[in-house]
């Protein structure tokens, strides 16, 4: 299969990919908390979060971590729903961002969004005045736009986000993606994502065949959360 | 990892006519790879943040960072790429180190208790009161004797201020936290091969056993070596081999996670060794070159240790041993790293030395993908300086422990409630032993509630611990990013020097530790005839950098202070390559590290006046300085021979065996069916017990509870979230429990770090109670989104004292429980200790002290040792 | 707990279901009142649904816009500059505000006795209104990673419930009224019956539909959700209705009101079920 069957270009311009290569994942978190601190992301909520799960029997056993953003998708189900275009796709680039100042906070996004990447903005946040509206992750425009890696690439420890132009062809990312075997989230979704996973456990993740076994080590945080959020 | 060779400039000449336009778009990067850092742009605004370098200090590996600052505030912070070392990325601790900073319950005004001890009634007062007020305590305390002034540290990165105050004042009674951390590990390292770490060269090794490290989330040193963990891994296919009672992260990402009995890394060890002698796998040249013993004593010394006796003891097969001692043997390079799991028991340094000698045998020491020396540098004080205090004290270095050089701070509170010691003034500083001691509230809680034992407790610190919350005094101390402090750590194999400086003006009235000492010396001794003034003559944090920096050679010469606060690290080696994450020189290579430091020769001018005598010991003046090998002058190891010491004479002066050994816990043998052993760790979000006020990592892990095998799960009849009931011999306390596939069936873990009493109200989830008297940080708006409502238990109130007769170290997870399923009574988080019973586990270890009775007992081989009485008189020299 | 585990909120929340629920009565009260031009028994009901409709179109008209975060920017979606005709909620603007136009001129026309145009009018009110539950369903069938939501039945059983939901507060408000009764009791029979085949039909696609589906099925079938779905929504609120109002005794005054409360209820409950239980799995992960 040839790169260009796997993934759409867009003739000429820029696209923004990330690799993921979870063989190189330590779940050390940093990425999540850089996230967290460039943005001011509030409590309950994240542009990216790492997801894991203990995979097998004592004493063969491992843990699988599952790096989780959004995938800013060749066609994103949230631009196509949203009834106001507040959200829509940067063409050179490929970045799927969001109009703050637009939102009118209908949750269709989110509604849309395969991979729970988009969230609602809570009332309270530390320093930032954007409040009440969805909020995603926007592949950090504001820093590769001055020619910088996104914060949680920047701080990934294990060096397992590694982020670049796909249509160039000798950049790191059009290199991982051609050499390897990557899986994408969802796939059967058209969405086109652009989040490449290397080594991925798609059976321990989203719907897989472990889906079916209840997360009992979940349920009362669950419950907190809800109550919380009055969900 | 190969990249393609092409370069974008060759790529660009090749594909000129058609690829044009995408080079040409002006706004966007042109398609080369972005930086990895060194800048930093507001989401919002979109202006560039100012850029500060500092050293990070949330914990102790001492990552190369830069605090980005938008409008006065610290806003993010990031590795410093210009950092060898650390190579410009950062923890989740490190993310998010500002709210130290900005922790709303910050303490920024001195404070003086009103109420009783610990009640939590505090009265806001002046510098200049609390100032009188301590130095009336001081002048009393002086005049008795200066060691009745004590000062307890946990993380002391002052880089000497702490001891310039001591030895200022006289007193010698200086404790630090190092027997609750690793210490078994360095005395297990020290005596053996001069330094207290290991550096090991992961990215190039090629076999990798880790015998209770969890450097992928803890440990030294998590972020420099995790990174060069998964280089090794996945770049080198190096393989990484496990042993641990617990699926730590680092088991889990491991080619293969070895459940071991806990305690018994060292058997495991030294079978591991027995089938590499056994088969003569090992290095020989190495071992007759540059280890005090021979190739023969050590194969005979070593026949004891089979893996059928190994396995007996720890649950690891013989055949997995015997295939781990053979791949290990013969995959070059390999190296070995350990941390706190073979250490922390009561024959750590035992354990620890069984470990390290597999390196050793096989020849990997100082090899490029080897076990290599750490590699640090140090920096001048400023002069002059104090003298040595005129007695040493008694809780600095107890008698029965003359190995411990990193003291023995846990037992310290009996040792004062059995009057070895008397106390006028108790400091403390980054320490909160009430929660991170053995014993905790029962123990610690109880010394310092006691006002005849302590009778003025003075805090440092900007935050209510559980211990400051028992003192008399509290002076607002800064946290990292407001403080000057000069820095180092091996930790990669590039030695580096580094700053931490303030990021902005010290909050409220808080004062950064050097200058608080500086003024409580100036106020004791305000015209200097006390002779004290005259060692802290300095203006401010800064000045007091330059002393130390100023003068360094070759940093001197590329701009001394000016020079780190612009870079924040010296020496720069090379530049962060965004392609490939390492550090490369100006031709784009990688820039490639030292090795074989003890084969560096010697100058004509060390030689001259050397002797050299028939073992090739290089001596001058009296002192080893090198070993001649193969006509070469080398400096050899930094030890008193310049050799490895297998065999470490001083161990057996008092009674212990010198040799690589390994001695069974008497009460774990003894243990019944139903019993499990407790063990902690530390998740790789937190901290001992500084970080459960950081929001966004008490987000990730807020509560703690304990883990345990389905097996062991089914036998209690409890599934995950049932509460149960953990019992010790000294306490019992009542948590939620975990059942989880990645623990060994007799073991229940419990990580720490969790349900704090103090440390303000996000630690403590009373997020609804109004601010204290004592809190004065701004508040956070974001706190109203915390959905947690669990903080978890705190063990260590049922851990009783366990103390390395060698090493001194706390044997943190020797404690055998009981676990039951929660009856109708017990509450979840109830936690009790009994201060009788911890008693009586401090009187029982003891026994095992060279002085106690049951030390010989433990050591039959050492018959012909003649007894303590005939090393008394070595006993009591300062370390 | 003991692992780093995230949560995710669900997009939408029960409020919505009750503005789904306002909004198929609404729509189901315009065919009434549409239907009253057509067969003589409902002549009595002709303004009470109108005036029906339209206040139930102000109350769902601020359900939906108080359920949005920033409510004051709900004039965004009729800005022309912003409209996204991809988006189901941008046809569903339009047509909310088309149909609440239509209604005015209708109930003028009402009110001056206009016959002439009012004929005309309620037609072009109950096409709009049609549109209302179409596009309600379409808002949730777009969403192509929802289980049940992405199905092409989610319009037509919208349809379906706005029509039984209708008929039943018509029936209500047509108490004492025989004839009337006569003609929304084979409303309410068939749309109840078409409902409940639906839901077998949804059952059936989602008990075998992959893993998603597959749990989404367990949601929906057990527990409180259960109840709701099951329970309330498909025995009590479709099957028992449609049998009752078949069975000889269904012409009676009192099975017609009970049948009338059985699917208000059900529908209710469908609607809160159908709009919740695809979005919990993925909130898992």
């Amino acid at each position: 299969m040839s790169e260009g069957s796997k993934v759409s270009t867009g003739g000429g311009k820029r696209r923004y990919a990330m690799v993921v290569d979870t063989r190189r994942c330590i779940g050390c978190m940093a990425c999540q908390v850089a996230c967290k601190a460039e943005y001011d992301t509030p409590l309950g909520v994240n542009r990216t979060w790492v997801p894991y799960k203990v995979v097998g029997k004592y004493p063969n056993v491992k843990k699988q971590f599952l790096p989780r953003l959004c995938n800013h998708c060749e066609d994103p189900p949230c631009v196509r729903n949203c009834p106001v275009e507040a959200t829509f796709r940067v063409e050179d680039g490929g970045f799927v961002l969001q109009r703050y100042e637009r939102c009118i906070g209908c949750r269709s996004c989110m509604a849309a969004c395969p991979y729970n990447a988009r969230f609602m903005l809570p009332s309270h946040r530390t320093y930032t005045p954007i409040t009440n509206v969805v909020d995603k992750c926007t592949f950090c425009f504001h820093r590769v736009t001055q020619n910088l890696v996104p914060a949680c690439v920047q701080t990934c420890i294990g060096r397992s986000r590694v982020f670049g132009d796909l249509n160039d062809p000798n950049s790191e990312v059009s290199y991982l993606v051609a050499k390897n075997a990557t899986q994408v989230l969802r796939p059967e979704e058209g969405t086109k994502p652009h989040v490449f996973y290397i080594g991925a456990d798609r059976n321990a993740t989203e719907f897989g065949r472990d889906a079916y076994q209840k997360r009992e080590v979940m349920e009362p945080e669950r419950s907190a959360f809800k109550n919380h959020f009055k969900i | 990892m190969e990249m393609p060779k092409v370069t974008r400039r060759t790529f660009l000449k090749v594909s000129a006519g058609s690829g044009a336009a995408a080079a040409a778009a002006p706004r966007l990067l042109t398609a080369m790879e972005n930086d990895l850092g060194g800048k930093d742009f507001g989401p919002v605004s979109g202006a560039e943040r100012k850029a500060i370098p500092v050293n990070c200090h949330v914990c102790n590996i001492q990552d190369g960072a830069i605090a980005y600052v938008e409008n006065d505030r610290v806003v993010k912070l990031e590795g410093n790429p210009e950092h060898v070392s650390t190579r410009g990325r950062l923890c989740a601790k490190g993310n998010s180190g500002m709210w130290y900073s900005y922790d709303p319950d910050r303490i920024l005004y001195p404070l003086k208790r009103v109420g009783a001890r610990g009640e939590g009634k505090w009265k806001r007062i002046t510098w200049d009161e609390a100032l009188a007020e301590l130095t009336e305590k001081l002048d009393a305390a002086l005049k008795e004797d200066p060691n009745t002034i004590m000062l307890k540290y946990g993380r002391n990165r002052t880089g000497g201020s702490i001891d310039r105050f001591m030895k200022t004042l006289g007193s010698a009674t200086v404790v630090n936290h190092t027997s609750v951390c690793e210490s078994s590990k360095k005395i297990g390292m020290e005596p053996t091969w001069g330094p207290d770490i290991e550096t090991p060269d992961f990215a190039n090794a090629k076999y990798v056993l880790n015998f209770g490290s969890n450097v992928l989330e803890a440990s030294y040193f998590h972020n420099p070596l995790s990174q060069r963990v998964t280089e090794g891994r996945v770049d080198n296919q190096m393989k990484i081999v496990t042993f641990d009672v617990r699926l730590s992260n680092t088991a889990g990402f491991s080619d293969e996670w070895i459940p071991v009995f806990p305690a018994t890394d060292g058997a495991v060890a030294l079978a591991i060794g027995h089938v590499i002698l056994r088969e003569d796998l090992q290095d020989s040249d190495f071992i007759n070159n540059w280890t005090n013993v021979t190739v023969a004593e050590l194969k005979e010394h070593y026949k004891q240790y089979t893996p059928e006796w190994a396995a007996k003891i720890s649950g690891v097969p013989v055949a997995t041993i015997e295939r781990i001692a053979r791949e290990f043997a013969t995959t070059k390079p390999a190296t070995l790293f350990t941390y706190r799991g073979p250490a922390k028991h009561l024959y750590g340094s035992y354990n620890e030395k069984a470990c390290m000698m597999l390196p050793i045998m096989t020849g990997n020491v100082e090899k490029k993908g080897g076990y290599c020396l750490p590699r640090g540098m140090g920096w001048p004080q400023p002069m002059p300086e104090p003298g040595k205090p005129a007695h040493d004290s008694v809780l600095a270095h107890p008698p029965e422990y003359p190995l411990a050089a990193h003291k023995v701070s846990h037992l310290v509170p009996f040792w004062i409630a059995e009057g070895r010691q008397k106390i006028n003034v108790y400091f403390t500083y980054q320490d909160n032993p009430v929660y991170t001691n053995p014993g905790s509230m029962a123990v610690w809680g109880k010394l310092f509630k006691d006002e005849k034992l302590i009778p003025y407790l003075v805090s440092m610190s900007p935050f209510m611990g559980e211990e400051t919350a028992l003192a008399d005094l509290i002076l607002p101390d800064c946290p990292y990013l407001e403080r000057w402090e000069p820095e180092s750590m091996p930790n990669s194999l590039w030695p580096w020097l580094g700053i931490r400086q303030p990021v902005h003006k010290s909050l409220g009235e808080s004062r950064e530790n050097r200058v608080l000492l500086r003024d409580i010396i100036h106020n004791l001794d305000p015209d200097g005839k006390r002779g004290m003034k005259q060692f802290w003559d300095f203006k401010d944090g800064e000045d007091y950098m330059r002393h130390h920096f100023d003068n360094v050679p070759g940093l001197k010469e590329a701009g001394g202070l000016d020079f780190l606060k612009k870079h924040g690290v010296w020496p720069i080696y090379g530049k962060l390559d965004p392609k490939t994450g390492k550090v490369s020189d100006k031709t784009g290579r990688e820039i490639k590290a030292d090795y074989g430091l003890y084969l560096k020769e010697l100058s004509a001018a060390d030689m001259a006046g050397a002797t050299v005598d028939g073992k090739g010991i290089i001596s001058k003046n009296g002192k080893a300085i090198g070993v001649r090998r193969e006509g070469k002058n080398c400096v050899g190891f930094p030890t008193g021979n310049r050799l490895i010491n297998v065999r470490v004479d001083q161990w057996a002066d008092y009674g212990f065996n010198p040799m690589p050994t390994f001695k069974r816990i008497p009460w774990h043998e003894a243990m019944k069916e139903d019993e499990l052993i407790l063990s902690t760790f530390k998740l790789n979000v937190h901290k001992q017990s500084r970080t459960a006020a950081v929001k966004w990592l008490a987000e990730i892990a807020h509560s703690n509870p304990a883990w345990m095998n389905p097996e062991t799960a089914a036998k209690l009849g409890v599934k995950t979230g049932d509460l149960v009931r953990v019992e010790s011999a000294v306490g019992h306390l009542v948590t939620k429990a975990y059942v989880t596939e990645g623990i060994h069936p007799k073991v229940v873990s419990i990580p720490t770090g969790f349900g704090h009493w103090e440390y303000g109200r996000l630690a403590t989830l009373k997020l609804k109670d109004k601010k204290g008297e004592y809190s004065h940080g701004a508040d956070d708006p974001d706190l109203n989104n915390v959905w947690w409502d669990d903080k978890g238990v705190h063990p260590n109130n049922i851990i009783p004292v366990v103390a390395d007769p060698i090493g001194g170290s706390q044997g943190w997870y020797d404690t055998v429980v009981k676990v039951t399923k929660a009856g109708p009574n017990d509450k979840y988080g109830d936690s009790e200790g009994n201060w009788e019973k911890h008693v009586a586990a401090y009187k029982e270890t003891m026994r095992y002290a060279y002085t106690g009775d049951l030390h010989r007992k433990m050591h039959p081989e050492m018959a012909a040792w003649a007894g303590p009485d005939s090393v008394k008189h070595k006993a009591g020299g300062g370390h | 707990m003991g692992d780093y585990v995230w949560f995710h909120d669900v997009s939408w929340h029960a409020s919505y279901a009750v503005y789904f629920f306002v909004i198929g009565i609404l729509a189901g009260l315009s065919f009434i009142s549409y239907g009253s031009w057509r067969t003589p028994a409902l002549r009595p009901l002709r303004e009470k649904a109108a005036y029906g409709s339209f206040l139930l179109l102000g109350v769902g008209g601020l359900l939906l816009i108080g359920d949005l975060s920033q409510p004051l920017r709900f004039l965004n979606i009729l800005n022309p500059a912003y409209l996204n005709l991809t988006s189901p909620l941008a046809w569903g603007a339009l047509n909310i505000v088309a149909f609440g136009i239509a209604s005015v001129v209708y109930i003028l026309a009402l009110r001056k006795g206009n016959e002439k145009n009012g004929q005309l009018l309620a037609l072009i009110t109950a096409l709009l209104a049609l549109g209302l539950p179409i596009y309600t369903g379409f808002d949730l069938t777009v969403h192509q990673s929802r289980p049940v939501w992405n199905t092409p039945i989610m319009p037509v059983l919208f349809v379906a419930l706005a029509i039984a939901s209708g008929s039943a507060v018509g029936a209500l408000l047509a108490a004492g009224n025989a004839e009337a009764q006569k003609v929304l009791r084979e409303y309410m029979l068939w749309s109840a019956g078409a409902v409940a085949v639906m839901l077998v039909s949804i059952m059936g696609t989602t008990n075998y539909g992959g893993s998603a589906a597959e749990l989404t099925f367990m949601i929906m079938t057990t527990g409180s959700m259960g109840l709701l779905f099951i329970g309330v929504g498909f025995l009590a609120g479709s099957v028992a209705p449609a049998v009752m109002l078949f069975a000889p005794m269904g012409r009676s005054p009192s099975v017609v009101l009970v049948s009338a409360l059985l699917i208000l209820a059900g529908s209710a409950a469908l609607r809160y079920v159908l709009l919740m239980a695809p979005q919990q799995i993925q909130t898992l992960y």
